[in-house]
């Protein structure tokens, strides 16, 4: 259902905004 | 302010109150005025959710917490997608479901009639004293930077939002939220452009300076409830708040309550879900790069202009003592800053581990004059500081080019304008559904509801206005409003959570909620380290278990569906 495409997508951003949060951290501190 | 920056700022009120009063027409009926016919597209609902939940105090208020804290704050935000997902699968097919016009008009469904007067009253009372706060915040700023009188500013911002909230209702809120979401994104986006082209090094090298103040810092896992924001408050405080927010206030329930249908309004909330942490995570690196800025241009030794100046009268000795040791602490910042990025493989490398404790150590010194200049113009001007709030409008008005103080100040209007009109626009609908149709005049024609909508948006508007002047002279009245919200945002939350389980009587919720409450007192006064994140927690749970607990003992005759 295209609810559910849309929830998979939303967490997938999460998990991927959260990375990138965690690389800049590792990367400067 | 240049006459440039003028136009800018006036073709902002003209676009937004102009598109305002066009979508007058679409205002016939109250289910119009106040929900759009339900007719609204998920993209502008989505826009909606995210301009109303960011105010101005988030735009100067979080890049100037980036700027002296770094990035911590981010993790504030980490609950909410987690909420919205919850809610898209739980409470939102139950609301716009159910055709209601507020979150608490469902209770009474599904409870009874004192429970939805008391959460409604409840929301009434805690919302309509924040939308002035939301107001007295950016009036304050604006007040102090630009030299303007305090009730002038109060309303050059509420005016214009009170006018297109009566006349055009939810609809013009909505399109409204929208352009004001662009304008805001456009500012950001600009800032920053420039902040990283005004860098003298490369921004490898000066992102390792800034990670050696432990401002890129973003995680948090200690297990503490006394540390605000941690990794674990976050998922776990901030998915209750985030659910209290976005479920049972009807600030944000109103927007999308207006959507088309059951599965837009889940996608717009799933659309906050998915920019939220992004966004947020861009305003507090915004916030990092001013504070690199002014590591190679010199910071004003205070932001606040007004503080400023009246330490400087106060106390001349001590002003000067204090601006020439920060004026020597800068200096020798800024060259511990040049002398890390010239080493060679730059700022990040091994080689320059030396040169980035050395700025580190500058930097702490910098920190302590400076907290030695807040304490004292704390004790000259006898109010605290919020320095913070201060030093974005600074660096846009000192430093930028020509045209982005106005692009600044139309972003700063459209934040607060954007969350103030639905604030209004949802007080006008809960006052005007759960009081006067319910309990003063159940039978008037629609051409009366929408009226009394109307007047009570012009009144809630006024009343907003006259809080923020209130607050903005005493200060302490900010806090005073954040924490009587606290008070019950997570017990009504578990009001709701007892609305979806099959079991819960009305009695059940009623003292639930009352229970949930004064658990909440208790530990506020009791153990007032808990960081408030918790409180959330606390009452939503104890509403849960209590009313369950009451409502197995002493159920009710006929199970209400």
């Amino acid at each position: 259902s295209p609810f559910r495409r849309t929830l998979v997508r939303v967490l997938l951003m999460q998990v991927v905004a959260l990375a990138l949060l965690w690389l800049l951290q590792q990367r400067y501190t | 302010m240049h006459w440039i920056n003028w136009i800018i700022v006036a073709v902002y009120l003209v676009v937004v109150i102009g598109d305002g009063l066009r979508r007058t027409r679409g205002t016939k009926n109250i289910e119009g005025y106040f929900l759009a016919s339900r007719s609204l597209p998920w993209w502008a609902v989505g826009l909606s959710v995210m301009a109303t939940q960011l105010s101005a105090v988030t735009l100067i208020g979080t890049t100037g917490q980036g700027a002296t804290d770094g990035l911590r704050f981010v993790q504030f935000y980490f609950g909410l997608p987690i909420a919205m997902v919850i809610l898209g699968v739980t409470l939102v097919p139950f609301l716009h479901g159910a055709k209601v016009y507020t979150a608490y008009e469902y209770l009474e469904r599904r409870f009874d009639p004192k429970t939805r007067s008391l959460t409604s009253l409840l929301f009434l009372l805690s919302r309509g004293m924040s939308c002035g706060t939301i107001i007295a915040a950016p009036a304050v700023v604006l007040s102090a930077i630009f030299g303007w009188d305090l009730v002038w500013c109060v309303v050059l911002i509420g005016a214009p939002t009170v006018l297109y909230t009566v006349l055009g209702g939810v609809e013009a809120v909505t399109w409204a939220d929208v352009k004001q979401m662009a304008i805001i994104t456009f500012a950001l986006a600009a800032i920053i452009v420039v902040l990283i082209a005004r860098l003298p090094v490369p921004l490898d090298d000066a992102l390792a300076l800034a990670g050696s103040t432990g401002r890129l810092k973003v995680f948090d896992f200690s297990f503490s409830t006394t540390e605000t924001y941690t990794f674990w408050s976050g998922i776990i405080g901030g998915t209750f708040l985030m659910l209290s927010y976005f479920g049972t206030d009807q600030s944000q329930v109103q927007r999308y309550l207006s959507a088309r249908s059951v599965d837009e309004a889940r996608t717009s909330l799933l659309m906050s879900a998915y920019w939220k942490i992004p966004l947020q995570a861009l305003i507090l690196l915004t916030g990092v790069l001013v504070f690199l800025f002014y590591t190679f241009t010199p910071a004003p030794l205070l932001y606040n202009p007004r503080h400023d100046a009246q330490l400087r009268e106060k106390d001349p000795a001590a002003y000067a003592e204090l601006s020439a040791r920060y004026t020597a602490a800068l200096a020798a910042r800024d060259q511990a800053a040049r002398e890390a990025s010239a080493t060679a493989g730059g700022a990040r490398s091994n080689g320059a581990a030396a040169g980035r404790s050395v700025f580190a150590e500058q930097n702490a010194r910098v920190d302590a004059v400076r907290k030695e200049a807040l304490d004292a113009a704390a004790k000259a001007t006898g109010e605290g500081s919020r320095d913070v709030n201060y030093i974005i409008p600074r660096l846009v008005l000192d430093h930028l080019p020509l045209g982005f103080a106005g692009l600044f100040l139309a972003a700063v209007l459209a934040a607060a304008m954007s969350s103030i009109a639905a604030e209004l626009n949802s007080l006008a609908t809960a006052s005007t559904v759960d009081f006067y149709k319910r309990w003063v005049k159940a039978d008037a024609t629609d051409a009366e509801y929408l009226r009394a909508g109307r007047i009570a948006t012009l009144l809630w508007g006024i009343f907003a206005c006259g809080v923020a002047v209130k607050a903005a002279t005493l200060g302490s009245l900010i806090e005073v409003v954040n924490r009587f919200g606290s008070f019950f945002y997570g017990s009504i939350l578990g009001v709701f959570l007892l609305a979806m389980m099959p079991r819960a009587t009305a009695l059940g919720a009623f003292v639930g909620l009352l229970a949930g409450m004064g658990t909440v007192a208790a530990v506020s006064f009791g153990a007032p380290q808990v960081s408030f994140l918790w409180h959330n927690v606390i009452g939503a749970v104890t509403v849960v278990v209590v009313g369950l607990g009451l409502s197995v003992m002493a159920p009710a005759r006929s199970v209400a569906g």
